[in-house]
């Protein structure tokens, strides 16, 4: 009996696992698709439901009305503002982690990751009092430039620029780590200047990295709370952020409003990382290895 | 392009890599670096290339002062061992790689470029390939990539750094006899580095032994096999049977008197003789003072270990031979040899 059962069990496996010495294939699917099933999808599915009751007019109408379209932009268009920054600075400081020895340079690498572990709060309550316009920093820049930090757009800016640093820093230095000192060796020996060898040979072969790094950065800017109400002064449709907005909507017990902006927010952010990853896949595929 | 080294001296912390070194490279000549590893023969091919600055030492390039030279401006094309390829570039990007870099005004245009690089491509035979990344090719194809791309530059000097070396047997004596006849046809002052004595004496004009920052010999491969000027030269090039021996009025004698054999060289006293297995020679005697220990066959060739008093010895001689002479393992035999190199202990 079992000789003439042992081809049917091999057929009936299911057409997309490839035959591999490893056991546990069913058991560590199926584990992980009901892990992320029941953490990530179930709430989002809840939301999506919750947001439903509004019909589609009535979904329309709660994500256009004037208030939560400047905050779409307020959200979106400062996440992208900090997540450039960040990519830009973020790239420098990865470069001289992992290029320059210094006194004094496990102490920098340390700090990189404090945006991490510090409450968003307390980033918030110091970032506000330091650019206020009494403030060490904001004081200054005030009398001497008439730039204002503290609660305008720019000030949610440099917040959100603060906790999506470490993003492109850790995305960023491991590969620099890896990348061979021979090709830029090769790059110089043929005749290219230390600026034509950074745009030719290592910029693409960062870039994949640097852009995880900017769209990690970005979509921990779009969902930050914490450390935006504080510095942003929350002015509607100047300062207001999309989190906040739906923490407003449910204290005026508004849930379903605040579900469909949720909504909306979950959508939009998707495309984007959606597009992003995309683009990854499209630089990593030119150059695998 | 001729190359002189001299007095060269780098040091990392208290590791001495090359240690006043010497060596003219010929115009127009294929030289080997040949050494173990740690012997400082890639150290100084890089210091060529300015990839490396030395400690103290003078380096010319055609008569020419070249150490304040950045390695973009010393016309060198340099050939790594794990190719060191673009990888983000096709192949013709990466042979086109040192014309686009060129100053604006040197720079060929859209038209020569596509020219010159097939012309490159067509001379290592990877014309088809132009459009692959390098991770779609095998190694030996992507190192005659990086050759390609070494030579657009239109280098007066080409270094490799054992070019050969994370290739697979056969790919690499297929790279190695194309090299040579590359090297035949545009007869450009070419150095690599090697660690395989084989590689080194048959593809090179002349070879330069090193061993630890010191250069021990240079010459012909014939040279340097048939007269080695040190015990260490005559050690790394091939297999040797070693023994320690005292000389008398240029006898040699090993142990209690086994062996009693002719030198040259005027030693005298303790000294180390080194035979090399095909000069030595054996034949079946009855009783004899040497025993056959085992008998390799390895292709057409046979290893022939022997017990002789104590001491171990390897002879080697062809399959044909060794049916002549008809012995096997356990076997009594007698040993002679015609010449051995002594060198003082």
């Amino acid at each position: 009996m079992t000789v003439i059962n042992a081809p049917a069990t091999a057929l009936r496996q299911p057409f997309f696992k490839k035959p591999s010495i490893l056991p546990g294939f069913g058991l560590t699917l199926g584990f992980t698709l009901s892990y992320l099933g029941v953490l990530v999808l179930l709430p989002l599915a809840a939301l999506v439901v919750k947001a439903g009751g509004l019909g589609w007019v009535g979904f329309w109408t709660a994500v256009t009305s004037p208030r939560v379209l400047a905050a779409f932009q307020v959200s979106f268009g400062l996440s992208f503002v900090a997540a450039l920054v960040n990519a830009v600075f973020g790239f420098l400081v990865a470069w001289v982690l992992v290029r320059y020895d210094f006194p004094g340079r496990r102490l920098v690498d340390a700090l990189v990751d404090l945006p991490f572990a510090l409450p968003t709060a307390v980033a918030g309550i110091a970032l506000s009092a330091l650019y206020a316009p009494n403030g060490w920093v904001g004081k200054p820049l005030n009398d001497l430039f008439g730039l204002k930090v503290a609660f305008t757009p720019i000030g949610i800016a440099v917040a959100l620029t603060f906790i999506g640093l470490p993003f492109v820093v850790r995305t960023v230095q491991p590969i620099l780590q890896d990348l061979p000192p021979e090709e830029e060796e090769a790059a110089a020996s043929l005749g290219a200047s230390r600026l034509q060898t950074f745009f030719s040979v290592i910029m693409p072969a960062l870039l994949p990295a640097l852009v995880t790094g900017f769209a990690l950065s970005f979509a921990r800017g779009v969902g930050e709370y914490g450390s935006v109400i504080f510095i942003a002064g929350n002015m509607p449709g100047l300062t207001e952020i999309l989190p906040l907005l739906i923490v407003i909507k449910l204290e005026q017990y508004d849930y379903v409003g605040s579900a469909a902006v949720g909504t909306a927010m979950l959508l939009v952010s998707f495309l984007m990382l959606l597009v992003l990853n995309l683009l990854q896949q499209w630089m990593r595929s030119r150059h695998a290895r | 392009m001729a190359i002189q080294v001299s007095g060269i001296t780098k040091r990392f912390g208290e590791f001495t890599a090359l240690d006043a070194v010497d060596l003219e490279v010929k115009s127009g000549e294929l030289l080997a670096l040949l050494g173990p590893s740690g012997s400082g023969k890639t150290t100084l091919l890089r210091i060529m290339a300015g990839l490396e600055g030395p400690d103290a030492g003078s380096l010319h390039l055609n008569g020419e002062e070249a150490l304040g030279l950045k390695p973009r401006d010393r016309q060198v094309g340099f050939v790594f061992q794990h190719y060191a390829l673009f990888r983000h570039m096709t192949v013709f990007d990466n042979v086109a790689f040192g014309l686009k870099v060129r100053p604006r005004g040197q720079r060929p245009g859209a038209a020569e470029m596509r020219r010159r690089v097939t012309e490159l491509l067509e001379l290592v035979q990877l014309a088809p390939f132009g459009s692959r990344y390098p991770a779609q090719l095998s190694g030996g194809q992507r190192q005659r990539v990086a050759l390609a791309r070494a030579l657009a530059i239109e280098p007066k000097v080409l270094l490799l750094d054992e070019p050969f070396g994370a290739l697979d047997a056969k790919v690499r004596k297929e790279l190695r006899r194309w090299l040579r006849k590359l090297h035949d046809d545009i007869h450009i002052t070419s150095v690599f580095v090697t660690h395989d004595q084989e590689e080194a004496l048959e593809l090179a004009d002349r070879v330069v032994v090193m061993n630890q920052g010191r250069i021990e010999q240079i010459g012909t491969p014939a040279d340097v096999y048939d007269h080695p000027a040190s015990a260490f030269v005559y050690e790394f090039l091939g297999q040797v049977n070693r023994f320690d021996c005292m000389v008398e009025g240029g006898i040699a004698r090993v142990g209690n008197g086994t062996l009693a054999i002719p030198t040259e060289g005027g030693v005298q006293g303790p000294a180390v003789a080194y035979v090399r297995p095909h000069d030595l020679g054996v034949s079946p005697a009855t009783g004899g003072p040497g025993r056959i220990a085992g008998i390799h066959v390895v292709g057409p060739d046979a290893r022939i270990e022997i017990d002789l008093a104590g001491l171990a010895l390897e002879a080697e001689m062809d399959r044909e031979r060794l049916a002549t002479l008809g012995i096997v393992a356990g076997d009594r035999c007698s040993v002679h040899i015609d010449r051995a190199r002594v060198f003082a202990r």
